[in-house]
């Protein structure tokens, strides 16, 4: 990468940081990340990984040491022969400094 | 699980138990581990799920679970342990928080409170002295009986000559009611026979037919009794039209063979005033077991001196009492209970409670220590009974029973009283006595009915 390296990290408001992270992930994969530092989080399809971990620092006031993202795709389903579309999901794989959790149960204040 | 006695007072117990948190934070344990190996959750396998996150889900229902079962556990230990035999439920009241109970960080504190049952030493049988009342089917009775019959098989014969119809006998009317002036519903009618000065129709019409002839035309007024069906008429005067068409006389069959075999009894009189006389004489044993049963419930109730528990007695008290109170609201009390006042009412019933109590918790230990029990088919036999006395709908009797079976233990209570009382009836000295139909059929003077 040449050129300007200064790269700017995004200023949330807290309203677009709600809506940036949408749900916890709870399954048995999730849960069992969590031993090495990870947690999972439904986002918004549009939220780029800067704007992730910036959103997870604001609301939890952890540090993210890193993101990783994937995009499933909705299945193709149809009804009375009719071809539908079923919505894609966004998912982060949020992985936390050392000693750093996040409790899921409690929710945000 | 440490216990301390607090009260001691006649049959009252109280104590105060203490159940350590690990004992607790164990069984609570064992209840998530448990719970893990079956929960279903979305996004995991079942059995799956990882410990502390059931915790988080489920930890207060479960806290809950294992709190109330270490109470009860230690509760039923704590009894059997020290051999008590509780009357009713024990009351357990909490005294630790609750919030820190469920916690599971401290020690749990909790009070019992009961009543015992009495120790009940059974009383020398053999010493009392029972009196059977019985009596013979005197043979009027079953005359009598025979005569009803006679009547109810009457023939009516008409009379050809004309004279006027004497009492007893039945004309053939043709009739039309007026009340004030006017016909009213139901108030005519062709060709009925009346019975002269009988009974079954509005009071003064049938004694005004005495002496009527066929053919004759007769105006009765009458009034209708302010209770009658019909609400139009009901306490109005009204004037009957009456026109004889045909005098008959009752002519009664003579009591033979021939009469018994009409009414089904193949076998002639013979057979039917044997019938007569054995069901008269079953309704006497039946009333002469009650003064068997009164007497000996009497003589127990004088031997059974154990102090009784007094939450039972108030119970029953209770009982009866609300039923008084419905009677009295309902204007049904007796003659004799409505001129007492409420004290004095109250004394008498709740000693009628105490009686009861004690004679139940007397005949129940007489029939632990004895080995007595209510056998299936004999609950059988009493639900079958109980159904009968709704004809036509024993099916829903018996379905009722067999949804409910609070219902049956309900039917238990009488049949195992009965049996205690005959238990025991075989170890006394019952004399008999023969004595008139009247006296049997007389009232015991003592109070309190049965116990149950």
């Amino acid at each position: 990468m040449s050129g300007t390296k200064t790269r700017r990290k995004p200023v949330l408001s807290r309203e677009s940081m709600y809506q940036i992270i949408r749900a916890p992930v709870v399954t048995e994969k999730a849960t069992a990340l969590s031993e090495r530092n990870q947690v999972v989080f439904r986002v918004a399809l549009e939220a780029s990984k800067p704007e992730i971990k910036a959103a997870v620092e604001g609301l939890f006031g952890v540090k993210v040491l890193g993101v990783n993202t994937l995009v499933a795709k909705g299945k193709t389903k149809r009804f009375k022969g009719r071809p539908g579309q079923r919505s894609d999901v966004k998912k982060a794989f949020v992985r936390l400094a050392e000693g750093q959790s996040i409790d899921l149960s409690t929710g945000l204040a | 699980m440490q216990v301390t006695e607090t009260l001691s007072d006649g049959l009252k117990r109280g104590y105060t138990v203490v159940v350590e948190a690990a004992e607790i934070e164990q069984r609570r344990s064992q209840k998530f581990a448990d719970l893990g190996r079956t929960l279903r959750l979305p996004g995991f396998r079942p059995g799956k799920v990882p410990l502390p996150l059931v915790r988080q889900r489920f930890g207060r229902e479960v806290s809950a679970e294992a709190l109330q079962e270490s109470v009860n556990a230690a509760t039923s230990q704590m009894l059997s342990d020290r051999g008590l035999r509780p009357a009713g439920e024990p009351r357990v009241d909490l005294v630790s928080d609750a919030a820190a109970a469920l916690g599971g960080t401290a020690d749990v504190e909790f009070t019992i409170e009961m009543e015992l049952l009495p120790e009940i030493t059974l009383p020398d049988f053999a010493g009392l002295q029972l009196t059977r009342l019985t009596a013979e089917v005197p043979a009027e009775e079953v005359d009598k009986a025979l005569g009803r019959i006679a009547e109810r098989q009457a023939e009516l014969v008409e009379v050809s000559e004309t004279r006027p119809a004497e009492k007893g006998e039945v004309l053939t009317l043709d009739f039309q009611g007026r009340v004030e002036g006017t016909a009213f519903e139901g108030g005519t009618g062709t060709d009925m026979d009346v019975e002269v000065a009988g009974a079954g129709f509005i009071p003064g019409f049938t004694e005004q037919l005495v002496g009527m002839q066929v053919g004759e035309t007769r105006t009765l007024s009458c009034a209708f009794p302010d209770d009658y069906q019909a609400k139009a008429v009901a306490g109005k005067p009204a004037e009957f039209e009456v026109t004889a068409k045909a005098l008959k006389r009752k002519v009664l069959p003579p009591i033979d063979d021939e009469l018994a075999r009409k009414i089904g009894f193949d076998e002639g009189l013979e057979e039917l005033r044997r019938v007569i006389s054995d069901s008269i004489g079953r309704e006497y044993a039946q009333m002469s077991r009650m003064h068997l049963k009164r007497q000996l419930l009497d003589a127990l109730a004088g031997l059974a001196s154990f102090p009784i528990p007094q939450g039972l007695a108030d119970l029953e008290f209770n009982q009866i009492w609300r039923r008084i109170e419905a009677d009295r609201e309902a204007g049904r009390l007796d003659e004799a209970d409505r001129a007492k006042d409420e004290a004095s009412l109250r004394e008498e019933y709740r000693a009628i409670a105490d009686r009861r109590v004690r004679l139940g918790l007397l005949l129940s230990e007489i029939g632990r220590l004895n080995g007595i029990t209510v056998a299936a088919e004999e609950m059988t036999r009493a639900m079958r009974a109980e159904a009968q006395r709704y004809p036509g709908q024993e099916a829903q009797v018996m379905e009722f029973f067999r949804k409910t079976p609070q219902a049956i233990e309900g039917l238990r209570g009488p049949l195992f009283e009965e049996k205690g009382v005959d238990f025991v009836i075989d170890q006394v000295q019952v004399s008999e006595r023969v004595v008139s139909p009247e006296e049997l059929a007389k009232e015991p003077e003592s109070t309190g009915a049965a116990a149950g």
